[in-house]
């Protein structure tokens, strides 16, 4: 019995799929796997949320986390849309600084360096800052080499909500909201090396209701600081907006469903090993959690966005959006994945195909590395794109093997679903994988080198591509040579 | 009737007969098992009482706190119980999603953990689920009476006791030929099957279990049910799926037509029962009885109502609306830059009105300006305005729309010089114009 996961495929993206005879002349030239991005859909991802912003009358900054992708055209195809970036590394700042981006559309998030926090504070990005101690030696570093007033937010963290209390995950960043005290008297008195410009949160979960209360926590905080004579005037909200990769929510139904009757021993396994993907058979009980990125979200990206916006604080009973806008405040958010929606696909060649007992085992020339759906827990169905062939033509549920001699070296540990059995040479692509799955994980392992990346546009009404670094955004503004 | 306590009233509720006009069955005499009608107000109270009764004496003595995994009606009836006998309660939960019961449950002292969503970024390294590291928490800790009513055979027995033999008792001694109920903790739908088995084998027992990416509060999904250490799919003939709008459906015709003030469980379980009933309902050759169960009242879940059949609380067009006034009206309005604002203020004695809520005017306002948040102002619209007509007044709202459409209504209400901030106070304050705090 099948158990499809469909992948949601989007015009642009779809009509790049149909170009078979391009994808197999890319993969032939330049190897498998391939990585292929779609600079244009960002910069219409860009103007999704930003239509989402003027529903609500906010202003603010989009800020793409950069370490979701690591592609040149893509920063560079953002630099010349209003959207920002935030970068977390020195080579992800320098990569922004080169692709054209003017440093106060930049921030500096995460972990930082001496060298990233120099570069930082000489360019003036703004920085976002996890502790008060932090933030204090950043007033260090500016004092002792004469750098410019730095711009700073404070990312604040353990909210509390009215009446319950929520088992919120530990972090490891961000100060307490019941500190935000400590804060302001740290900020007033570095106040000829620091700048508070705002507040920021981001949390890892894709709950509207605890994400309400950290905003509504934020609002608090400017709202003291406000009463001390202080003006910052943003709220950063982070990322986490998430993206719907399935087209069809049945299919992730009857999976979640079949899965859970695979575990408790009443169907054929789904998986390699049975395995549960968190799920246990306790005594004929379920135990555990799905340890799964819900594949089918009706609400992402700018929707959920919107959503959150729309949804009235805790305390204040006003809509978000409503209170942020009375208040002048701006709006920053951290989209990575949800700005990568649509925006790239994976090729790999199929090198060989056999029986194995029950099963069909494909091997294919890259590794779960290269594309680590895996370790992110998504599950969606590759696509294949095969010259029509009458012999077999029956649907078939294969494993995806890697390239690497190892047992783990599975790209996925669900069984996928094809339209046919596949032969050594198709190819399958591992669509919408721009956010997270492309260079997020690679590696060298077993010599393989990692995938090669080109940046594809329509132009003059085909299909141009070049490598990824020499893609620049007046390519397909320009008129056909 | 007279009691020495309140959990003497639990149990013994009444078995009453739907109307054959309301259902349309013509061979099935169909009852509703009124649990609604325990003290504490569900079906949960049996499970609750007969959980906790044996321990209590200790739980006393060691001053522990009841600690249950419950959203709904089983928190209810233990917050109570536990308050009778001065513990704590504490229920942990991921699916308080009425937000009267959330209030309700605070009122009787009850204290709440909510679990956190679904990590965002995944780490596929993390076994633990909040949920098993709070079991593991409370074997662990101590000082807890953790009832467990998804593993306790005591929430079975207080069915196989009470519920099951009060429906044959009710029915002069025979049991129903089909008895349908909706499947939360399994407690009541497996201890009533039971004792009706016992007594007449060929009884068909149908469990309803809500749709997967549906929410019915007090119902678990085909997945969910299989985390029920108390469910045993053999206990059930059928299983079948019913719907929010099913449940609400149910409700609607109980609540509407029967007399009968059930909640959103009870309308699934009468709409589920309909369902499978009206299938055989033709092929029946002689007379049939069927029980389901209402399992709590209606009024907890007004929000639910709210939020998916907003039409059923329609109320008439009111009076005096800001969504009534026209793009024309708009245009007629009397808008001043904030350089003329300025001007018109200091010369008119006009009353500056900001409609901001109290948080964003009481971080920055324009000086004397009072504050009405928009909500209060369409009430007092309506109701009357805090000032005469011929009052000069300018109205301030973010960015001048809002304020625009309220200064042509109450230009068609009669009010001379009512104008608005142009651009509002974001432009007021992009002028450079003076901000307070005061």
């Amino acid at each position: 019995m099948t158990a499809y996961l469909t992948p949601r495929v989007e015009a642009r993206l779809r009509s790049l799929l149909e170009q078979k005879s391009l994808l197999h002349e890319l993969v032939g030239a330049l190897g498998s796997p391939l990585a292929v991005v779609l600079p244009e859909q960002v910069a219409e991802n860009v103007t999704a949320f930003r239509t989402v912003y003027q529903r609500h009358q906010l202003g603010g900054e989009i800020y793409f986390a950069h370490k979701a992708n690591q592609s040149s055209a893509i920063v560079r195809e953002l630099a010349a849309t209003d959207a920002a970036v935030d970068v977390a590394s020195l080579g992800e700042l320098q990569h922004a600084l080169a692709a054209g981006f003017p440093s106060r559309r930049i921030m500096a998030t995460g972990p930082k360096n001496p060298e990233f926090l120099w570069l930082a504070a000489r360019t003036g990005v703004l920085v976002n800052a996890d502790s008060l101690d932090e933030l204090d030696s950043l007033a260090t570093l500016v004092a002792r080499y004469a750098l410019p007033r730095m711009r700073v937010n404070a990312r604040l963290s353990a909210f509390t909500p009215p009446g319950t209390r929520v088992l919120t995950r530990r972090s490891h960043f961000g100060i307490p909201a019941a500190d935000v005290t400590a804060l302001l008297d740290l900020t007033e008195k570095r106040s000829a090396e620091l700048d508070l410009v705002g507040v920021a949160y981001h949390l890892d979960t894709s709950a509207l209701a605890e994400k309400a209360t950290a905003l509504e926590g934020c609002l608090l905080a400017l709202g003291e600081a406000h009463r001390r004579g202080l003006r910052p005037g943003s709220i950063d909200i982070g990322g986490g907006f998430g993206v719907n990769y399935l087209t069809d929510a049945a299919q992730w139904q009857n999976f979640t469903t079949e899965l859970t009757n695979a575990v408790l021993g009443r169907r054929a396994p789904l998986t390699w090993n049975d395995h549960g993907y968190g799920l246990r058979n306790e005594g004929g009980k379920i135990r555990g959690a799905l340890n799964l990125y819900p594949a089918h979200r009706p609400v992402a990206g700018p929707d959920y966005l919107d959503l959150l916006l729309s949804t009235a604080a805790p305390l204040m009973r006003r809509p978000l959006g409503t209170l942020l806008q009375e208040s002048m405040y701006h709006l920053h958010i951290e989209p990575g994945r949800a700005l990568l929606d649509q925006s790239g696909v994976v090729l790999a060649r199929v090198m060989h195909v056999r029986d194995d007992g029950g099963d069909t085992l494909v091997g294919l020339d890259l590794n779960a590395d290269d594309i680590s759906m895996e370790e992110h827990g998504v599950l969606m169905d590759p696509i294949m794109i095969a010259t029509p062939r009458s012999d077999d033509d029956t649907p078939v549920g294969v494993f995806l093997l890697g390239n690497l001699c190892l047992e783990a070296d599975l790209i996925t540990r669900r069984k996928v679903f094809l339209p046919a059995r596949p032969h050594p040479g198709d190819l399958l692509a591992f669509a919408n994988t721009a956010g997270y799955f492309m260079d997020f994980n690679a590696t060298h392992a077993a010599g393989h080198p990692p995938a090669r990346k080109v940046a594809v546009y329509r132009h003059g009404g085909t299909w141009r591509w070049c490598p990824d670094q020499n893609y620049w955004p007046i390519h397909r503004h320009s008129e056909a040579a | 009737m007279r009691y020495d306590s309140v959990t003497e009233i639990i149990g013994a509720t009444p078995l009453v007969r739907i109307d054959p006009a309301v259902h349309g069955l013509r061979n099935v005499d169909l009852f509703a098992k009124m649990e609604s009608f325990n003290p504490f107000g569900s079906v949960k109270d049996r499970a609750a009482w007969n959980m906790t009764r044996p321990l209590l004496p200790g739980a006393i003595e060691r001053h522990e706190t009841i600690v249950e995994l419950s959203s709904g009606n089983t928190a209810k009836a233990l917050a109570l119980i536990a308050g009778m006998h001065g513990l704590p309660f504490k229920t942990v939960t991921n699916r308080m999603r009425v937000p009267e019961i959330k209030d309700l449950l605070l009122l009787l002292g009850a204290e709440i953990d909510e679990l956190p969503g679904q990590a965002e970024c995944l780490d596929p390294t993390d076994v633990d689920d909040p949920l098993t590291r709070m079991y593991r928490t409370l074997g662990e800790a101590g000082g807890y009476l953790h009832t467990d009513q998804y593993f306790n055979p005591r929430n079975v027995d207080a069915h196989l006791e009470g519920t099951g033999p009060e429906i044959i008792g009710d029915l002069d001694g025979r049991a129903p030929d089909y008895f349908v109920a909706c499947v939360g903790t399994a407690g009541s739908s497996t201890g009533v099957a039971t004792v009706l088995r016992r007594h007449n084998p060929q009884v068909t027992v149908v469990g309803l279990v809500a749709g997967k990416s549906d929410f019915i509060p007090g119902i678990r999904t085909i997945d969910e049910v299989h985390e029920v250490g108390l469910f045993d799919p053999t206990t059930y003939d059928t299983i079948a799926a019913v719907s929010a709008d099913d449940a609400i459906d149910g409700l609607l015709t109980l609540v509407r037509r029967c007399g009968m003030l059930a909640g959103p469980t009870g309308g699934g379980a009468y709409q589920g029962a309909l369902r499978y009933l009206r299938s055989i309902d033709d092929r029946l050759t002689e007379r049939k009885s069927a029980v389901f169960i209402v399992c709590d009242r209606v009024e907890s879940y007004m929000s639910y109502l709210r939020e998916r059949r907003p039409q059923l609380f329609n109320r008439p067009a009111v009076r005096h609306s800001v969504a009534t006034v026209s793009a024309d009206e708009v245009a007629g309005v009397r808008q001043l830059d904030t350089a003329r604002a300025q001007k018109w203020i200091a010369q008119s004695n006009a009353v500056v009105v900001d409609l901001r809520g109290p948080f964003a005017y009481q971080s920055l306002h324009i000086e004397r300006s009072i504050n009405i948040v928009d909500e209060l102002f369409a009430e007092l619209v309506r109701g009357g305005l805090p000032f005469g007509r011929s009052q000069p007044v300018l109205l301030v709202c973010p960015v001048g729309d809002k304020s625009a459409r309220y200064a042509a209504l109450l230009t068609r209400m009669g009010h001379t010089d009512v104008r608005s901030l142009r651009g509002g106070v974001i432009a007021w304050r992009d002028a450079g114009a003076e901000l307070v705090r005061d």
